[in-house]
Parts: C-alpha cells; sequence; structure tokens
C-alpha cells in the first residue's frame, strides 16, 4: 500500500480535471442512463421537500407525493419549538463542520506539505502511522476519546467535539497529493533564494498554489464531521451545544411517553440539506478528489 | 425461584412500610437546615416543557439555581449518566431517571443516597409500591419519584359501537373483540406486538403477577421465564400467529399512519397515551375512549406500570443537599406538581398530585370526564415488580428475541424468546459477578 | 526534491514543525484512545453480592477473555457473516454503477450531462441518520409510494423490510448515499487522462465502449483500487443506517453488524470492556483486509513499479 500511495503524482492529474468534456454527438442510451441515476438519488430529495410541505395529519395521511400546504406553518412551528432552538443546532453545525472543517485544512496541509516536499528521517513511518488513521471507525473511538476527555474535564463543552474533528488522516493523504502535484520544486528554491523563511514560503506560495486541493479537503472533512453522528451524541449532554443531526434525533427519539415529532423532524432535515447543498453546488468545480492521482501514470 | 422472588418483594415492601412509618412523626425543619449554601445545579431531563416548571423553583430559591439540560429520552440519559460515572467527571447533578434504570445507576455507583437530606415525610407523599422503587428496599434513598405510568387501553370507540363490541373486561374478550375488528376488515387491527417496547410488554407481565428480578438475602433472583410471563407471551403469541394482531413495532411512521387512518383501532398503552395520540393523530380527536386494561381475572383487578420516572441526585453532585432539596420540591410541593401535571404533561407520583393536580381530562379526551379518576383507580392496582441491575440487558435481548419471534408469528417462537431473555440475563449477571440465586 | 533541502541549520527542523500540530492532535485524539481501548480489552469489571451500594463493583485484569468472549459470540459470528454477505452486494454494485456514470459522463455523450451528475452527487450532502430516516419512510408499506404504486397495478405490496429484503434495504442506502462520491473522484481521475489516447484509438476506429474499457479503465485503475478500498473500508463500519431504520422493523437485531455489537456493548449494556475487544478485533480485520487487497491487487496493478 504504502509505494501504491507514495508515488510523486503528476501535475497533469491536477491540471486537467477542470477541463470540460468535449462535446460529441448524444446517443439517448448515455442519456437514460444518466437520467435514471439522477432520478433514483433525487427521489427521496423530492420526497422531503414533498414531506415538509404536509401538517402532521397529512403526512400519514394523503398521498406520499401529494403536497400539503403548511410548509410555512412547519416552518414556523420548527422556529418556535424551545425558542429556537433548531437554529442554534444550525449555527453549531456550522461551527463545528465549518470551523473543524478550516482547521483540518490547515493542519493538512501544513503535514501533507512537509510530507510531500521534504525528506527527513522517519518521514515513511510518520506517514504510515497517520494513514493507518483512516481505517479506525468513529465509533471505535468515540468512547475512549469520551474517557479521555472527560479526564480534563472537556466533556460537554464546544471543545468536545471540535478538537477530535480537526485531524482528519485522510484530509493529510490528500493534501500530500495535491502538495507534490501543485507545487514545483522549482518555485519553492525561487522563494528560498528570495530569503524567504519555511513558514513565509508557506503561507505566501505554497497555500495559494494548493488552493483547489484544499477546498476539495474542506469539502470532504466537512461532510465528514456532518455526517458523524456519535461522537457529538456521546460527548454533549446539554442540547444548546448539539449539532443537527443530534437534535433531529433527538426529536425523532423521545422515548415511548412522547410522541416522535415527524413533520419538525422532516422540516428539519430538509433546512438542513439545504445549506450544504447550496454549498456543494457553488463549489462543485473544486470537488476533485483524485484518490488515485498518487498512482496515476501519465 | 418465583417464591424467592415474591418473598424478596414483600420483604422489601414491608422494608419499606416500617421506613415510612417509624419516621412519619418528624416535623420538616432538617430539610432546611441541611441544604443550606448557594449553588449552582444542572438537571437533565426529556420531560417536555420542565425548563418551565424549574423557572417556578428559581424565582422562589434565587441561591439554588436550577439549569435544565433535556435529554433525548430515558435511554440515551442513562447511557450518558453511566459512560460519566465511569469517566468520574461530566454527570449532572440532578437527573431523571426510569425506574427501571434505578438498579442499573445504583449499581454503577451512579447516584447518591440522599436518605440523610430528605425529609421523611417524602417517603409518605408516594404510594409504598412506588417509593419501593426508589430505595430498592433498603434504608437508603436514591430518588424521588417523579411519575408513574399506570397502563389502560384506548379504543376507537365509533368502531367498537359499529361493530356492536364493548370495551374488553379480560384478555378473552380482548382477543375475541380483536378478531370481529380484523374479520370486518383484514386492514384493521385491534392492536400490535411490539418487540421495540420492552417496558411494554415487562408492564403487561408486571399485570399478570411477574417479577421478573428479586432479592434473595444477598443474591439476585432472574424469573423472566415464570408462569406470569408465559401467560402473557402465549396469549400474545397466540393473537400474532392468528393473524388478528399486527406483529410490527409501534411508533414507527406506518404504526402512526394506522392510528389516523383507523387501521388501528386499539392500544393498549398507559395514562400518558393522549399525548402521543394528540401529537400523531389529531384528526380523530372525540373518537377515542380510555377504559382499564383487559383483565386475567376479572375479579382480581390488576395493572402493571409502562414508564414512569424518578428524580435522581447524582454521586458526582458536589451540591447533593441541596439537590436533593430541588428533588423533593419538584414531586412533592403542591404547585410545583400541578406544574408537572398541567406544563410538563407527565401524570404525577405523588398521591395527592393524582387527584388535586388532574381535576379535568386531557384535551384529547374531553368526551371522557372522568379520565383521571379512572386511572387513578387503576393505578392503586398496580402489581408489585422488582427491577434489577441489568435490566438493560433482559430489555436489549427483548428486542432482539422478540423482534425474531414476532417476524416468525409462530406462538412457540414467543416462549423460546422468552427463554432467551432468561437465559442472557441470568448470564450477564453471572458474568459480571454477582450472585444469583438458582 | 532531496538536493534542495540539504542546508543546515532551522530548515532541517522544518518539516517536523509543521508535521507538529498533526502529529499532537494524531496522538491526543486517536493513538492515546486506541491505546485506552485496547487497555479496556484486557480489564472487566467484577461486582460482588447484590452489587448495591459503594465498592460493590470494581475493575480487574481479565487477560484475553473479553477476547475469547466476543470470537466465541455467535451473534458476533452471524453479524460478520451478514456484512460480508452485505459487502459483496453493495460494493460492486456501487463501483460498477460508479464507473459506468462516470464513463457516460466522460463521454460527453448524454444531454443534462451537469444536472445528472449534480444529482447523483447531492445524497453526498445528506448526513446518512437523515437519508436512512427518508427511506424508512420510502420503506414502511403504510406510507411509502411503492407499495402505493403496487396497489394501483393490483400487484402485492412488497414489505421492503422482511427479512427477505432487509439486507438489500439497508444497502440501498448507502448505494444511495455512495455512488455520487465515487463517480466524481472517477470523473474527475477520466478527466485527467489526455484527450490524445482516446483520439488515438478513435482513429483506429475503436468505438466509445472499446476506448472505455480498454483505453480508460486500465488508465484509472489506481483510482479504481483506491475508491473500492475506501468503499470497502466504509461498508465494514456500517453503523448508522440499520441503527436508524432499526426502531422501524423486527429484522434488525442491536447486534446486526459488528459495529452495532460495540455501541450496544458499550451503551447499552455498559460494558466497554467487551465492545473494547470487539473494536480491536474489527480494526485489526480491517486493516488485514484493505492491506491484503491493495497487496493483492498492487502486484498486478503496479507490477512495474514494485
Amino acid at each position: 500500500m504504502t509505494e501504491v500511495l507514495t508515488q510523486p503524482a503528476p501535475p497533469v492529474a491536477l491540471l486537467r480535471a477542470t477541463n470540460p468534456p468535449k462535446r460529441r454527438q448524444t446517443s439517448p442510451l448515455a442519456t437514460i442512463v444518466l437520467l435514471a441515476g439522477a432520478l433514483y438519488c433525487l427521489l427521496p430529495v423530492v420526497w422531503v421537500l414533498v414531506a415538509s410541505t404536509k401538517s402532521g395529519g397529512e403526512l400519514f395521511s394523503t398521498f406520499t407525493f401529494a403536497p400539503g400546504t403548511s410548509l410555512a406553518d412547519n416552518v414556523g412551528d420548527l422556529t418556535a419549538y424551545r425558542g429556537g432552538l433548531f437554529w442554534r443546532w444550525m449555527l453549531n453545525t456550522v461551527l463545528y463542520a465549518g470551523g473543524g472543517a478550516a482547521l483540518s485544512v490547515i493542519v493538512s496541509a501544513m503535514a501533507g506539505f512537509a510530507l510531500a516536499k521534504y525528506s527527513f528521517p522517519g518521514k515513511s513511518a510518520i506517514f504510515n502511522m497517520l494513514l493507518a488513521g483512516v481505517l479506525v471507525p468513529g465509533v471505535i473511538l468515540a468512547i475512549p476519546q469520551y474517557l479521555l476527555l472527560a479526564q480534563v474535564g472537556l466533556t460537554n463543552t464546544y471543545w468536545s467535539v471540535l478538537l477530535p474533528s480537526i485531524i482528519s488522516p485522510y484530509g493529510i493523504y490528500l493534501a500530500r497529493i495535491y502538495a507534490a502535484a501543485a507545487v514545483p520544486d522549482e518555485v519553492i528554491e525561487a522563494a528560498r533564494t528570495d530569503g524567504a523563511g519555511a513558514a513565509r514560503t508557506f503561507v505566501d506560495v505554497v497555500l495559494p498554489m494548493m488552493r483547489p486541493g484544499l477546498v476539495t479537503i474542506f469539502l470532504f472533512q466537512f461532510v465528514a464531521i456532518w455526517n458523524n453522528f456519535l461522537l457529538p451524541y456521546i460527548m454533549l449532554g446539554n442540547d444548546h451545544l448539539f449539532p443537527l443531526t443530534v437534535g433531529l434525533n433527538g426529536l425523532l427519539n423521545q422515548g415511548a411517553a412522547q410522541p416522535a415529532l415527524y413533520t419538525l423532524v422532516i422540516t428539519g432535515s430538509l433546512l438542513s440539506i439545504l445549506p450544504l447543498t447550496a454549498l456543494f453546488l457553488s463549489l462543485q468545480r473544486y470537488w476533485q478528489t483524485d484518490l488515485g492521482a498518487g498512482a496515476v501514470k501519465a | 425461584m418465583g417464591i424467592m422472588g415474591r418473598r424478596g418483594i414483600a420483604a422489601m415492601v414491608v422494608a419499606a412500610a416500617l421506613l415510612a412509618t417509624g419516621c412519619s412523626g418528624q416535623d420538616d425543619s432538617g430539610q432546611q437546615q441541611q441544604a443550606a449554601g448557594p449553588a449552582s445545579l444542572t438537571f437533565w431531563t426529556w420531560a417536555p416543557n420542565m425548563d418551565k416548571v424549574v423557572a417556578l423553583w428559581n424565582q422562589q430559591n434565587p441561591d439554588i439555581k436550577v439549569t435544565v439540560n433535556k435529554q433525548d429520552g430515558g435511554d440515551p440519559a442513562v447511557t450518558k449518566l453511566l459512560t460519566a460515572t465511569k469517566a468520574g467527571s461530566g454527570a449532572p447533578d440532578v437527573m431523571q431517571a426510569e425506574y427501571q434504570k434505578i438498579p442499573t445507576l445504583v449499581a454503577a455507583d451512579a447516584l447518591a443516597d440522599i436518605s440523610k437530606n430528605l425529609d421523611p415525610s417524602v417517603a409518605k407523599a408516594f404510594p409504598e409500591a412506588v417509593w419501593n422503587s426508589v430505595s430498592l428496599g433498603s434504608d437508603a434513598v436514591y430518588a424521588v419519584p417523579q411519575d408513574t405510568g399506570p397502563m389502560v387501553f384506548y379504543y376507537r370507540e365509533d368502531v367498537f359501537k359499529s361493530l356492536g363490541l364493548q370495551a374488553p373486561k379480560t384478555w378473552a374478550d380482548y382477543a375475541a373483540a380483536a378478531r370481529k375488528v380484523h374479520q370486518s376488515d383484514p386492514k384493521k387491527y385491534l392492536g400490535t406486538f411490539s418487540a421495540a417496547d420492552a417496558g411494554w410488554f415487562s408492564g403487561l407481565a408486571q399485570q399478570a403477577g411477574a417479577s421478573w428480578w428479586g432479592v434473595n438475602g444477598q443474591s439476585w433472583s432472574v424469573d423472566i421465564d415464570s408462569d406470569a410471563t408465559r401467560k402473557v407471551a402465549d396469549f400474545w403469541g397466540g393473537l400474532v400467529e392468528e393473524g388478528v394482531i399486527g406483529n410490527k413495532p409501534m411508533y414507527t411512521p406506518a404504526w402512526n399512519a394506522g392510528l389516523n387512518n383507523g387501521t388501528q383501532v386499539g392500544w393498549v398503552s398507559a395514562v400518558w397515551g393522549p399525548g402521543v395520540l394528540e401529537a400523531n393523530a389529531a384528526k380523530t380527536v372525540g373518537k377515542w375512549k380510555m377504559a382499564p386494561l383487559p383483565q386475567w381475572d376479572a375479579a382480581k383487578e390488576a395493572t402493571g406500570n409502562w414508564g414512569g420516572s424518578a428524580t435522581a441526585v447524582t454521586s458526582q453532585s458536589k451540591h447533593q443537599a441541596q439537590a436533593a432539596k430541588f428533588s423533593a420540591w419538584l414531586n412533592t410541593d403542591p404547585e410545583a406538581v400541578k406544574a408537572l401535571a398541567q406544563i410538563s404533561g407527565v401524570y404525577p407520583a405523588a398521591t395527592a398530585g393524582q387527584t388535586e393536580a388532574l381535576t379535568s381530562p386531557p384535551k384529547f379526551f374531553a368526551n371522557q370526564p372522568d379520565f383521571y379518576q379512572t386511572v387513578a383507580k387503576a393505578a392503586t392496582t398496580v402489581a408489585p415488580f422488582t427491577y434489577g441491575p441489568n435490566v438493560n440487558v433482559a430489555y436489549n435481548t427483548y428486542n432482539d428475541a422478540f423482534g425474531k419471534a414476532a417476524d416468525a408469528k409462530k406462538k412457540s417462537a414467543f416462549l423460546t424468546a422468552l427463554t432467551t431473555m432468561q437465559a442472557s440475563t441470568v448470564k450477564d449477571l453471572t458474568d459480571s459477578g454477582f450472585t444469583v440465586a438458582k | 526534491m532531496t538536493a534542495t533541502h540539504r542546508r543546515r541549520g532551522p530548515r532541517k527542523l522544518a518539516p517536523y514543525v509543521f508535521l507538529t500540530p498533526a502529529i499532537l492532535l494524531f496522538a491526543g485524539f486517536m493513538a492515546a484512545p486506541i491505546g485506552y481501548a485496547v487497555y479496556l480489552s484486557f480489564r472487566a469489571t467484577k461486582v460482588t453480592g447484590l452489587g448495591l451500594g459503594k465498592g460493590a463493583r470494581r475493575e480487574v485484569w481479565a487477560g484475553l477473555a473479553n477476547y475469547r468472549r466476543s470470537l466465541a459470540d455467535p451473534e458476533f459470528v452471524h453479524s460478520v457473516g451478514r456484512v460480508g454477505l452485505y459487502g459483496l452486494l453493495l460494493v460492486p454494485v456501487m463501483m460498477g454503477l460508479a464507473l459506468l456514470f462516470a464513463l457516460v459522463l466522460d463521454s460527453g455523450r448524454a444531454r443534462g450531462g451537469a444536472f445528472s451528475r449534480t444529482s447523483i452527487f447531492l445524497p453526498y450532502a445528506v448526513p446518512a441518520v437523515i437519508a436512512s430516516l427518508l427511506w424508512g419512510f420510502l420503506y414502511l408499506p403504510d406510507v411509502s409510494p411503492f407499495a402505493y404504486l403496487a396497489g394501483q397495478l393490483g400487484l402485492p405490496s412488497p414489505e421492503l423490510m422482511s427479512s427477505r429484503y432487509i439486507l438489500f434495504a439497508v444497502a440501498n442506502i448507502a448505494l444511495w448515499g455512495g455512488v455520487g462520491f465515487n463517480m466524481i473522484v472517477l470523473y474527475t481521475s477520466l478527466r485527467a487522462i489526455p484527450s490524445e489516447l482516446s483520439e488515438a484509438a478513435r482513429l483506429d476506429g475503436a468505438t466509445e465502449r472499446q476506448i472505455a474499457l480498454r483505453v480508460k479503465v486500465p488508465i484509472i485503475a489506481p483510482s479504481l483500487i483506491m475508491t473500492f478500498v475506501f468503499s470497502l473500508i466504509a461498508t465494514l463500519q456500517v453503523f448508522a443506517e440499520p441503527t436508524t431504520l432499526r426502531p422501524l422493523t423486527n429484522n434488525i437485531s442491536t447486534t446486526w453488524t459488528p459495529l452495532m455489537k460495540v455501541y450496544r456493548d458499550a451503551f447499552t449494556r455498559d460494558d466497554v470492556y467487551s465492545a473494547a475487544a470487539t473494536s480491536v478485533v474489527i480494526a485489526l480485520a480491517t486493516l488485514v483486509l484493505s492491506f491484503g487487497f491493495l497487496r493483492l491487487v498492487g502486484r498486478r496493478a503496479f507490477g512495474q513499479e514494485a
């Protein structure tokens, strides 16, 4: 595995990635294949869109895809729920996923750059160690992470979710590939002859060149944190610190004596998917996770 | 084993009774003295609107400020408390805990014994059987009872009328009604057997006279696979095999749809049922009626509990006296109990609260003015039941084993599931080192 | 590369300085917890008597007892078998579809390619917990549009969460969430292939299909392999989807997948020690499987470099 992963990537993998495909004669079969895929992927999204327009009664009594008229009411109810807690969850999610991903990008970029552009004792040992982290599932980490953070009294704080989210072995792996591919040695050498120190070179020269790759890492880590349900679920006792996923799950599982708040959960799901979708669409051109780039031969 | 279990309970009830009578002569001045000093307390609870109830306390007790942290429900809250206990920090001061979780929490040393911080009169405010579940039959007090969930039966009065049915008095009546309902329309069911709700099943077993755990000197006994529970499993397994009762879990979107469109004609549930019905099937208001749970022996009325919880003080709390004072206030002060019942919508455990705080029926059952009188009567017939230190394991095995049985739709599978529950519960206790009486 | 960094002084320290935050965070939030989990896996609590009251429960050394129990537990063995089957079902279908979509997109012969690409990628933005909730609604007969359609056509409504279909029902959610991501990864690799290669093949009279299979797929083989491995890892770690679906059906037990068993032992049964032992077993198995697979295909795909 290590031989495969440590091959320096040719810049071509990145430089060409943004070229649009050439138009050729269209084929109906190709169109149908893709549209079928699109339909399949949109089905549940359309469902949640429709379901969030229904009142609690309509949700269980009208045809699945028959729209209702209660979207505004549902959003109003959701906003009113315990004094706007939902929007607090939204802000928390932005903090955890956005803040965590941003910090993760910085840490990954530094590490990736060092691993790609320096030669030093212990390099492959460090890289392999970091990489092995990819294989460890979050479920396994969550309990000991909790027990250890409790020792320093950090559980049930923003830090308890934020700090463990910063380290991303996968982000470091990607950063290394991007640094190797996008930052020519000559540029670093030129900066050095101009008298710039390592830190200066990194901030002024390397980071701008790695930018498209770093956006990818940001998106990737953003989704990873946003998807990690268990960590905040275990760490947080105060629901004012919850991210959206944990909050919505709470609305759904209220225990036997309390009804699940389905309309709130569904409307909340819709509202929480929307901003992320917008983020993705606006940054789509940066999305170029080339997992195999490390080994592609031009 | 069954006899030992029963004897254990008897001993515990007697102990609790002695405790209550022996201390009844004192006044309540001690409480104030012990709970002196300002403090800031956190309170984990999942009861709706508890923050509003607590606001009353904060108004009257500015130096003991309580902050509510709303939890997802009984299971997640206990999970978190156990983890925090193991970690040595992170637990709240006050914690809502379901009765069946108390032995587990005590065994994990998560709860404080607050007997010294409580006025003895507190015990008298609750029915003996309820108090017994927070004292575990000892001199210690691990929590103050908050709410209980006596089981009752809800049914669609309109459907029953159109089929010429009466509210079932006995389980035999229930079975007959189930057949008739299903025959009238193959889409309709009088109820469903829910493998997802262990508390529901244990409540039914409790009604039938089972007590799944027992204390016998220094050892535990486990009596899940008893005649009483077998009777219950056999009954539901039979109806499921016959196909006249559903076999899908409750609390799913499909079940909600059934409540809405009238294919779920009845619901074996508990006193808190109206809130669930109102939220899930608001349209059906006025069509439901509540009746006491069908009986095994019409001459010997009994019911079980489904749900119900107490307010406990954690072992990690640095302000146990203040926390105990708050717990007692929340569940015995007339104003607090009234707020609990009316704002938070729980059925108070305090005997006085059941009649004084709940004078009018729940909104969803405006058609049944004597709703709470009927419940209060049923509440006096709750059968004794002892929970053990590994209810989590037993309940978890219930989910898996009865899930399989319900899917197989075989009566024999229901009885096998019970045997599995018994075996895995005993094995877990033995593995952990508990002394288990055979 | 090395030549440019041969100067003495602080420069030698630079890579370590750059790596410090990553290493510290790794040590604190991955290595230490893993080490702690390994430690816990050799421990157990012992209770005396009724187990009530202070000091009735203490932690003791358990040796390999937790491992023995974990490996011998029939439920664990079943969950491993189930996930194996699940992986055999899911990974090839997901990779096959992702490759198909990527190739079709890259061929530039579909109308509305950008729309389809975005739509197929969209589920990636939906967390597994929410995705499972949405699909759960679509599966349940009483609220499902599929059941409604079947009813309109006079067919019996499919019980999508019955014991026969439950594996497919769960795999479908993972497929839905994962196919777009893999498609984008492969598509990016395809875009990186110099167009001259395809043009040359085209001039030689190769059909689009032949170009796709004989020119493009071999070139992006490394990407395929990496996405395959990451999908495999994700598959072995399946947890959120069945956990969210579980309350809706009788057919997902609390030990349905190995990680669900870990969760159950740690949180439902309050036995972090068994959970830690099972975790260690799962982590090792994942490690062996993914490295083993890479070694296997690595020999073939990169034989010339090894």
